[in-house]
């Protein structure tokens, strides 16, 4: 424990001298008397102080919470000696908020005491928040002299991304093998009718169609289509962000993400992430709720660093990125490699739709109001604009989301863009 | 509270004009630091002590004691409770802390009080039989003070 003497042992010390120049200058006995209790006070200071015996211990009601949600944290002081006062702060890190309480306290405490102390914080940002660091500062009665430690009571916290509720989903152009809620071309059991065909020995009479059959005078039975699984693949661009925290692109690229994946693993279809951040990063395509997690915690990591590495999207093994999926590519376009591995994946026969969340609202919203910002705006509306028409181009079906409005909106413009191009193919 | 006991004393031993200015402007200060922090209440305080000087000079009636000891009790309570005050800002307080201060508080009042009291007395009968020069001894005594403060703000901290 460092110990020094407060700033008010400085403050009582310069009144006190102050007092006795003001004594010696007008020469009256009762300035000499006024600095007596100042210096009585003074020398309250040269007592050692009592070496502090005291332990915290953390407690959170809950180590994993969504973007939004609310931790209440307690903290517990026990003293082993008695304390005078003593004062504890946790810093907290740009994440979390307090929304009640105080994440500072001041206690008396007695032999043997135990005090707790609860603030409750709110979570704005996704993150693995690691904590524990308290600061303590043992004070004597007066205020005049200080000692200061920090102890490690440590605990952790992860915070998953926020996801946004979705009814409908940008469909597949191609579906796989496992069964799911995808009507596929092929014919099979499933529930949604398909083609008519005549009976053959082996077919089974509730498919009979006694319709065509009794039209026809010979039976006929209705051919349902299977119903299929898919696979999904998020592409995260984590090359670039543009936008103030809690609300860059990369939050709302991964917000988006964490929204798609819950969704489509709510239809069955197995879902994988690739995370492109200079090298690539993975999680493969599987299904199932320990999939989710799996993917949650993958997005938990997911953030820009900077890396001299360029890797091009063909290194990315099939396994991780099957020929038939439906590829996702969730960036803002802010770098020119995450548009080219879009370009390169497209030209390979992938299906690929992009969501680019918009930088500029959030910009702006980062930015003081000026004719000089709006003005900059424009043209950056007008540039990102060509380099979406350059990709439609390319046949490759593009929306963009402002992070503020639903996701789901931005969703139903991408849905009608891969229709109308499939349409026009 | 204590600021304005503080402030309005001096004026009940000389009411001038100028040891109002010079309380109203302390107890500005005083005021102010506790929305700004416990540097403006020092100078709040050197403020006052120096409207108490005044107010002394101006009347040159007999030596008050027992009040220059309340005076003193409650200049350094006023640095105290400011500073507490400041500490104590945006903090949960746990149980019995302000009362435990309150306590040493007035325990500390008590005690510097009767010991200032004490001391008087002793010099007043010491200054009976014996003369010294007050003046140089004073200024002794103030040059010393400042020299342990200026000590005390310089030494390293003890690890």
């Amino acid at each position: 424990m460092t110990t020094r003497l407060t700033p008010l042992a400085l403050s009582i010390t310069t009144v006190g001298a102050w007092g006795l120049v003001l004594a010696v200058f007008s020469g009256r006995a009762e300035l000499v008397v006024v600095v007596v209790p100042v210096l009585l006070a003074l020398l309250v200071t040269a007592r050692a102080p009592a070496t502090p015996d005291w332990s915290i211990a953390h407690a959170i009601s809950s180590a994993r919470v969504f973007e939004g949600e609310r931790v209440m944290v307690t903290v517990t002081v026990v003293a082993g000696e008695p304390v005078a006062l003593l004062e504890l702060f946790e810093p907290l890190p740009s994440g979390l908020r307090v929304v009640s309480g105080h994440n500072r306290g001041l206690f008396t405490l007695a032999r043997g005491q135990r005090v707790e102390w609860k603030y409750e914080v709110e979570c704005v940002r996704r993150g693995r928040v690691s904590l524990g660091t308290m600061h303590a500062r043992c004070w004597d009665r007066a205020g005049l002299h200080a000692g200061e430690t920090a102890m490690r009571a440590p605990w952790q916290l992860r915070v998953y991304p926020s996801v946004l509720p979705l009814r409908r989903l940008p469909g597949p152009r191609r579906t796989q093998s496992s069964v799911g809620n995808y009507v596929a071309p092929a014919v099979g059991e499933g529930i949604e009718p398909g083609d008519i065909r005549a009976f053959v020995p082996g077919d089974r009479i509730r498919h009979v169609n006694w319709r065509a059959s009794l039209r026809f005078r010979r039976l006929f039975v209705t051919q349902y289509h299977l119903e299929r699984n898919a696979d999904v693949i998020l592409m995260l661009d984590t090359l670039a962000e543009a936008g103030a925290a809690p609300d860059t692109t990369v939050d709302a690229s991964i917000r988006a993400a964490a929204a798609l994946a819950t969704a489509y693993l709510a239809r069955k279809d197995r879902v994988g992430l690739i995370e492109y951040c200079g090298p690539f990063r993975w999680v493969r395509p599987d299904s199932g709720r320990a999939h989710h997690e799996r993917l949650l915690e993958a997005l938990l990591r997911a953030d820009v660093m900077f890396s001299y590495v360029t890797q091009e999207v063909a290194l990315v093994p099939r396994r991780v990125l099957p020929p038939q999926a439906l590829v996702i590519a969730i960036s803002p376009l802010l770098d020119a490699r995450f548009e080219k591995a879009v370009v390169d994946l497209a030209a390979r026969g992938f299906d690929v739709a992009v969501l680019s969340p918009s930088p500029i609202p959030l910009v702006q919203r980062a930015r003081r109001a000026s004719t000089s910002v709006d003005l900059a705006c424009r043209l950056w509306t007008l540039e990102r604009n060509a380099r979406a028409e350059a990709l439609r181009r390319l046949g490759i079906a593009i929306v963009e989301w402002d992070p503020a409005e639903p996701l789901q909106a931005a969703l139903v413009g991408l849905t009608g863009a891969r229709r109308r191009r499939a349409a026009a193919r | 509270m204590l600021a304005c006991a503080l402030v309005g004393y001096p004026l009940l031993i000389a009411p001038a004009t100028s040891v109002l200015t010079l309380g109203v402007v302390a107890l500005a200060l005083c005021g102010l630091g506790f929305l700004l922090g416990p540097p403006v209440v020092v100078g709040g305080a050197v403020v006052a002590l120096g409207e108490y000087a005044l107010a002394l000079w101006l009347a040159g009636s007999p030596p008050r004691l027992a009040g220059a000891v309340l005076f003193g009790v409650g200049v350094t309570l006023l640095l105290q409770t400011a500073d507490f005050g400041w500490r104590a800002r945006r903090a949960a307080l746990g149980p019995g802390v302000v009362a435990s201060q309150i306590r040493h508080w007035a325990r500390f009042g008590v005690v510097a009080g009767a010991t200032t009291l004490a001391a008087v007395g002793a010099a007043s009968a010491a200054s009976a039989s014996v003369r010294l020069p007050w003046a140089p001894a004073l200024a002794t005594v103030g040059a010393a003070v400042a020299l342990v403060a200026v000590a005390f703000a310089v030494r390293r901290p003890a690890r």
